[in-house]
């Protein structure tokens, strides 16, 4: 395993306190956070990457986009080593991930959320439980000092103290996809990856869970990497974007690049999806899904 | 010619396959399983879960188990004119045989059947990753708890239904064969020695344990979509009484 050394972390001591602005700089080109070196990966037959790369700067939000079943979400998983790799090397804030043994991957894990795509929340537990199981795991905190953070968590993503006591099998989809938001950053982690966080969902909670994950970087300062195919949702949070294809990254870039790129899977991917370029960064107003 | 042959192999792998999976969880358990916090509430939580609410099955199949059996041993008896034997006759293969292997088989493929569709459905829905992205170990987490649990259960359940199975012979024997209860009590009794007890106990322990690790394993192992939670839970019926079964001959070669 290796352990390189790492800007220091400012210390955050209260979710949502909030980052000077100078720190809120996307995608400087620093020494990068998460980096996909060579990786290869496959099940079976299938081949899912063949010597990809990647890499994730701090701070910034990047986009990870593609076609369904082409292993989006297999690139999260191996990140936090979920799935282990083939071939190649993945680094999550200074570690080898392939050579990482179990406390140094339980390390990772809590500086590393994972939002999953159907949120993932135990069935059997509460949403006070739920949000507070990473705390239990990682701190010494107490039973009252846990429900003050979980409390904290909930209203960052809009949802309020009653909800703590409740079951998710009560939530509704938008809601439940807010709850493992605020799971994921109970426990202060520097980097959150968003597993398809908009699939499933209604256009009103689309925009709040778009308009969370931008709320989210802003107050936080976190590093985020979201896997989406939604392309609005794309657009409203990055600060780059990865088009998946044919087991590599062939583009990796602003918005703007991407939708002034030559590269014809770029464009067949874009014009698939949109039916004609946005006016500007930020805009959707003229999107449409594609059929 | 061929294709039943490969069809065999496939088969014969498979089990290779699936003892090698199951002996590899065993073995992870075992390095994890022990370091702490060793997670009591957890493991009481699955004994309530798993053996409280077990006990009317329990009672309700033991009670019968010593009624089948003490009518049946009362039947031949009978010919021979010595149906005061009866609790002599109906001590040993209830408490070293039936009464263990019995539970195992019915309650414990319940036990089994209920961690694997909990633990397939928590496996399809992704709980199971969740539990690892949030820095815990499944093993230790959700696995640890249920197979201690179903092995401490499984002794208890085996002494109450020891108890109830010989409530139930007394209640043959008194009134279709005219022995006294106090009697077929007696006979029941002087006819067991220690070894008998800590084979049933053990044979339970045993039972237990395999029933914790196959209903654990076949959740972890399940695929993806509803109707792999269903087939991993019927497999996994048939997996732990075939292992019992086998289980219980080779316990039963050790200990007699």
């Amino acid at each position: 395993m290796e352990h390189d050394a790492q800007p220091p972390r400012q210390d955050r001591t209260e979710v949502g306190t909030p980052v000077p602005a100078d720190d809120l700089a996307p995608a400087r080109p620093r020494t990068p956070i998460i980096a996909f070196v060579d990786v290869s990966k496959s099940f079976g037959d299938n081949t899912i990457y063949a010597g990809m790369n990647l890499e994730v700067h701090p701070g910034e939000t990047l986009t990870i986009i593609g076609g369904s079943g082409l292993g989006k979400s297999v690139c999260l998983k191996m990140l936090i080593g979920l799935l282990p790799v083939d071939s190649g090397r993945i680094t999550v804030l200074g570690t080898d991930i392939g050579t990482a043994d179990d406390e140094v991957l339980r390390e990772v894990r809590r500086r590393v959320a994972y939002v999953f795509q159907g949120g993932a929340l135990f069935d059997s537990m509460t949403v006070l439980e739920n949000i507070g199981y990473g705390l239990r795991e990682h701190t010494k905190m107490g039973d009252e000092e846990i429900r003050a953070r979980a409390k904290a968590c909930l209203e960052m993503v809009g949802l309020e103290e009653k909800d703590l006591d409740t079951m998710p099998a009560s939530l509704s989809g938008g809601m439940r996809k807010r709850v493992a938001l605020a799971r994921s950053i109970a426990p202060q982690p520097e980097v959150i990856l968003y597993d398809e966080p908009t699939t499933g969902l209604d256009p009103r909670n689309i925009t709040r869970i778009g308009d969370m994950i931008k709320k989210l970087q802003r107050e936080l300062q976190v590093t985020s990497v979201v896997v989406t195919h939604d392309m609005p949702t794309a657009r409203k949070v990055s600060d780059r974007i990865a088009m998946l294809y044919r087991h590599r990254f062939p583009f990796v870039g602003t918005v703007q690049e991407m939708w002034q790129s030559e590269d014809p899977a770029v464009r067949d991917f874009i014009h698939g999806t949109l039916r004609r370029p946005p006016a500007a960064h930020g805009s959707h107003a003229k999107e449409h899904h594609g059929p | 010619m061929l294709r039943p042959l490969e069809r065999f192999g496939g088969l014969v792998l498979a089990g290779i396959e699936w003892v090698g999976g199951l002996t590899g969880l065993a073995l992870r358990l075992l390095r994890v399983g022990f370091k702490r916090p060793i997670g009591i509430d957890d493991i009481a939580a699955q004994m309530v879960q798993q053996g409280v609410r077990s006990l009317p099955i329990s009672t309700f199949l033991s009670l019968f188990i010593g009624m089948i059996l003490a009518w049946q041993f009362g039947w031949a008896l009978r010919d021979f004119g010595a149906t005061m034997a009866l609790g002599y006759a109906s001590s040993l293969a209830l408490v070293r045989e039936l009464v263990p292997t019995l539970i195992a088989i019915t309650v414990g493929a319940k036990m089994a059947a209920g961690m694997a569709a909990e633990l397939g459905s928590m496996k399809v829905t992704e709980q199971i990753d969740a539990v690892a992205a949030l820095g815990a170990d499944p093993i230790k987490k959700l696995v640890w708890p249920r197979v201690v649990g179903a092995a401490a259960s499984q002794p208890l359940l085996v002494v109450w239904g020891n108890i109830i199975a010989v409530f139930g012979g007394m209640m043959i024997a008194e009134w279709v064969y005219g022995v006294p209860a106090g009697y077929f009590y007696q006979t029941y009794i002087d006819e067991l020695v220690p070894m008998d007890y800590v084979s049933s106990l053990v044979k339970a322990l045993i039972f237990g344990v395999l029933v914790g690790l196959i209903g654990c394993f076949q959740g972890f192992s399940t695929k993806f979509g509803t109707e792999a939670v269903g087939i991993a839970t019927t497999e996994t019926v048939v997996a732990t009484s075939i292992c019992i079964i086998i289980a219980d001959f080779y316990l039963t070669m050790v200990f007699f």
